[in-house]
């Protein structure tokens, strides 16, 4: 097991410098320059070319990349081109952590909601709670955020004034409902239907006919045999999304006046905004291998027939 | 089977629950497409003719003093005055800062920490007298010296500043600075305490003007140079306010200065600028704002009279500010005189204006927008005159519409369908011309890249240009002198050349603004370009906030608001 692990986390440094690489070329490479954009709709050639040297964009491609990791490896991102003189570190930490904290409540909420809805479907199949669940979760992850989120504002901000409409005070206040409301309408669909298909699926398993059969309650059975095997798959899509905890989105983001890392990477990107694209794509990388890792890990402590070798 | 029929019921529920959202109400996206332009939702104004600005109230004494007002910002790339070139920065820094000049709300240049200045004959030399009376927001006071620094500063390479080449680029010795070439600015000389002089290359009447613009303002070198680093992030400023607090992305808190020493001394306690984004219109009408800008998507509401939010509203003077569609003169088929005037004739603004924009633009007949120095109001541009159109591209070398060559019309956008505007412009040529053009959307830092290297035939539209200090030589000469990097339409005239550097350093105002409207006829004649509008603000202001003005260009304006309630 321990092996597995160390031979799953030797591959992080190399996957990293792989995706620091393509990362850092693309944008060096692709059309597009941070100092023009500085620069806005003026235009001036010399200020560029001086603006960029001292930056250090204008040297080799191999230098500056080897500059940026040795600098990444104390710890130092560099500074924002478009915010400048912000270190980016400090700046990728503050939006995501404001985004981990919706994502979280968002994950809290899809599965304190999602399983019970895809039990409640599983247990009542075929009937009107079955289809009623089945197609208002295929209405939530059908209907784009652009449409949910100006609906609930009109509704619950303006016309009944129950909810403020917008900014962010952490995870334990009010602004938080609307937007989490809205973007948990994915995971719940997803959380529900794997549910429901998965405890399917093991109710016609032998096991549970044979613990029916010993005289166990309905109960046990279902919350102790059923869903616990139902669960496996439903700790994969957990996993995925863990790792998801640090993307933000855009449109809920600005809809919501929510300083979250969606927003600072998009307009890292429209900026080119160099060592802020560079940093949050390491840390979406890492937290992406770091979940697949814990999920594959966590397998084998919760289905016995798994195990490394 | 029977049970099918109740899946009916959510089904609508949402179907209906889409299609009111589709055809009702509005939500607001606000993308931008860099800094410095904007991509803009259009209003109804309440009447007609654009009205000028709504009666604004004279600074009377503070009604209250003590109050904090809630505004929505955007998030500034820089609170640094060296390198801040972007309106959004420049409009927290002039609150925070200032400098040896500023404008007022006539947009006139008045003093600022400079009681007084002296020009010499030659019209090379100026020597401000400073103010005694102004300090840092620690206590220390300002002298020459300060002055000095801060333009060393903005002048060196290692600062990085991306705008002094602009600003500061007439000094003496300035651009030797910058190229490295140069330990300091040779022009700048401090003879005392309180005399600052400065000497620039050529006599230049627009010099004052961009010394208004922040790369020119004070900073404390022993703020910059010291422990907090980023500096901005305990700024120590001259201006009326302080800056309390700053979180990125989220607040901005300014607080009065209690040893300001200009006038008016600032009533408001605090200014709370919302940055998250958010929904502006919900958050004024839950009184969470008390100011907010009107898009598109609401401005019919509010100009209707009978909705009480109308008697909030107000507009503002077009800001110094012009979209148009810009030729390449060096490709054809705009290297031919009579097409580029064909494609001006081919333009129903007055349609355009009222359909695209419903009515919230005004219609640009010139270059130079209105309360702009020198703008005027005289000049007759090119009416939409389709048969003369016609006519014209027969005369031209092409003969005939069908052998134009192929023209594509490319904007910065992105995503699906093309912006309306640019949808409309496109029909209009289509119906009265003719001609086919296509449309090719870039994303911003792309679109500028290219538009650098002048690759495009036919461009502008959704980006426009916005003055950088109210003076006609930041449009006419700074977009069409046939040297300067910001012509993209490669436009060459020397006779308009002859008088953009004639009006440069004529002392004689009335003189020097007649010379930029014989140069604005004669370009207009070229045709280089088609000049479509000018943009204008629209406000929502609560009405117990007085003395709130929304200027055409960015001057410090909090000092003159007061709350009372």
């Amino acid at each position: 097991m321990v092996t597995y692990v160390v031979r799953r986390l030797l591959w992080l440094p190399i996957l990293l410098v792989a995706i620091s690489m393509i990362t850092f070329a693309l944008g060096l490479y692709g059309p597009g320059d941070p100092v023009l954009v500085m620069l806005g709709q003026h235009a001036n050639p010399e200020a560029a070319a001086r603006v960029r040297h001292e930056l250090g964009l204008d040297r080799p491609f191999l230098v500056q990349y080897a500059d940026y990791v040795w600098k990444a490896l104390h710890g130092d991102f560099g500074e924002s081109l478009k915010y400048r003189g912000q270190p980016v570190g400090r700046l990728i930490a503050q939006r995501l952590w404001v985004s981990a904290q919706l994502n979280m409540a968002v994950l809290a909420i899809g599965i304190a909601v999602g399983i019970p809805l895809g039990i409640i479907a599983a247990l009542r199949r075929n009937t009107w709670l079955d289809y009623l669940v089945v197609s208002l979760t295929v209405g939530g992850i059908s209907l784009p955020t652009f449409v949910i989120a100006p609906i609930l504002m009109w509704l619950l901000a303006r016309q009944f004034r129950l909810l403020p409409s917008g900014g962010w005070e952490g995870i334990f206040s009010s602004r938080i409902i609307m937007p989490a409301m809205v973007l948990s309408t994915g995971p719940i669909a997803v959380f529900a239907r794997q549910t429901r298909a998965s405890m399917l699926e093991v109710i016609q398993q032998d096991y549970v006919r044979t613990a029916r059969a010993k005289g166990l309650t309905e109960r046990t059975v279902i919350l102790g045999h059923v869903l616990r095997n139902a669960l496996i798959p439903l700790f994969t899509i957990f996993g995925l999304m863990l790792g998801g905890l640090v993307t933000g989105t855009f449109i809920t983001e600005t809809i919501f006046g929510i300083p979250g890392i969606g927003r600072l990477a998009l307009d890292a990107f429209f900026s080119r905004d160099y060592p802020v694209i560079m940093a949050g794509t390491l840390v979406v990388a890492i937290a992406y291998i770091s979940a697949n890792l814990l999920v594959d890990v966590g397998y084998s402590f919760i289905d016995p027939r798994i195990r490394y070798a | 089977m029977s049970r099918n029929r109740w899946l009916w019921i959510p089904i609508t529920i949402v179907v209906v629950a889409c299609l009111l959202v589709t055809c009702g109400g509005g939500s607001l996206f606000l993308w931008y497409q860099g800094e410095g332009l904007k991509f803009l939702e259009g209003a109804t104004p309440p009447s007609e003719l654009l009205p000028s600005i709504r009666p604004t109230p004279e600074a009377k004494p503070p009604a209250r003093l003590g109050a904090t007002l809630n505004l929505p910002g955007g998030e500034p790339p820089t609170l640094d005055p060296a390198l801040t070139q972007d309106a959004t920065s420049a409009s927290y820094i002039v609150e925070i800062f200032s400098g040896l000049v500023t404008l007022n709300r006539d947009l006139e240049v008045v003093p600022d920490i400079a009681e007084s200045w002296d020009l010499s004959d030659d019209g090379t030399t100026y020597t401000f007298h400073l103010r005694d009376d102004v300090k840092f927001h620690d206590g220390k006071p300002v002298t020459a010296q300060d002055l000095k620094y801060s333009i060393e500063r903005a002048c060196d390479p290692s600062t990085g500043s991306v705008v002094a080449d602009t600003y500061l680029g007439d000094i003496v010795g300035a651009q030797a600075k910058l190229r490295g070439e140069a330990d300091e600015v040779s022009g700048v000389l401090v003879v005392d305490d309180y005399t600052l002089e400065i000497a620039i290359d050529s006599p230049k009447a627009y010099f004052l003007s961009k010394l208004t613009y922040p790369t020119a303002f004070v900073v404390d070198q022993e703020n910059v140079e010291g422990p907090v680093q980023p500096w901005t992030d305990k700024p120590n400023g001259t201006g009326p306010f302080r800056l309390a607090e700053y979180q990125l992305g989220l607040r901005i808190v300014l607080e009065r200065n209690e040893t300001y020493y200009g006038t008016p001394k600032p009533a408001l306690e605090r200014v709370n600028f919302m940055l998250a984004g958010g929904s502006p219109m919900t958050m004024y009408e839950t009184g969470e704002l008390d100011a907010v800008p009107v898009g598109l998507a609401d401005i019919e509401r509010v100009s209707d009279p009978s909705n009480p939010l109308n008697k909030e509203l107000s507009i503002t003077l077009p800001t110094l500010s012009i979209f148009y569609i810009g030729f390449n003169v060096q490709k054809p088929p705009f290297d031919d005189q009579k097409v580029r005037q064909a494609f001006n004739y081919a333009i129903d603004k007055d349609k355009y204006v009222e359909v695209v924009w419903k009515k919230m633009q005004l219609k640009a007949e010139g270059i130079l927008p209105p309360g702009m120095p020198g703008y005027n109001e005289n000049l007759q541009g090119y009416p939409y005159y389709p048969e003369k159109a016609r006519q014209l591209i027969a005369e031209s070398r092409y003969g005939d519409v069908s052998n134009l060559p192929e023209i594509t019309l490319n904007v910065s956008g992105g995503g699906g369908a093309a912006a309306r505007q640019v949808a409309a412009i496109v029909e209009m040529y289509k119906q009265n011309l003719g001609v086919d053009i296509a449309i090719q959307q870039t994303e911003w830092a792309t679109y500028l890249w290219d538009l650098r290297a002048h690759r495009y035939q036919m461009f502008g539209l959704t980006a426009g240009w916005i003055a950088d200090y109210p003076d006609p030589q930041d449009f006419l000469d700074i977009l069409f002198h046939s040297e300067s990097r910001n012509n993209d339409m490669e436009y060459s005239n020397p006779a308009v050349d002859r008088l953009l550097e004639e009006a440069r350093g004529e002392q004689d105002f009335e003189k020097r603004m007649e010379i930029y409207q014989q140069a604005e006829e004669m370009i207009l004649e070229d045709a280089p370009i088609v000049p479509l509008t000018h943009d204008a603000d629209y406000w929502l202001t609560k009405p117990y906030v007085e003395g709130m003005i929304y200027p055409p260009a960015i001057i410090p304006k909090l000092k003159y608001v007061s709350i009372s309630k």
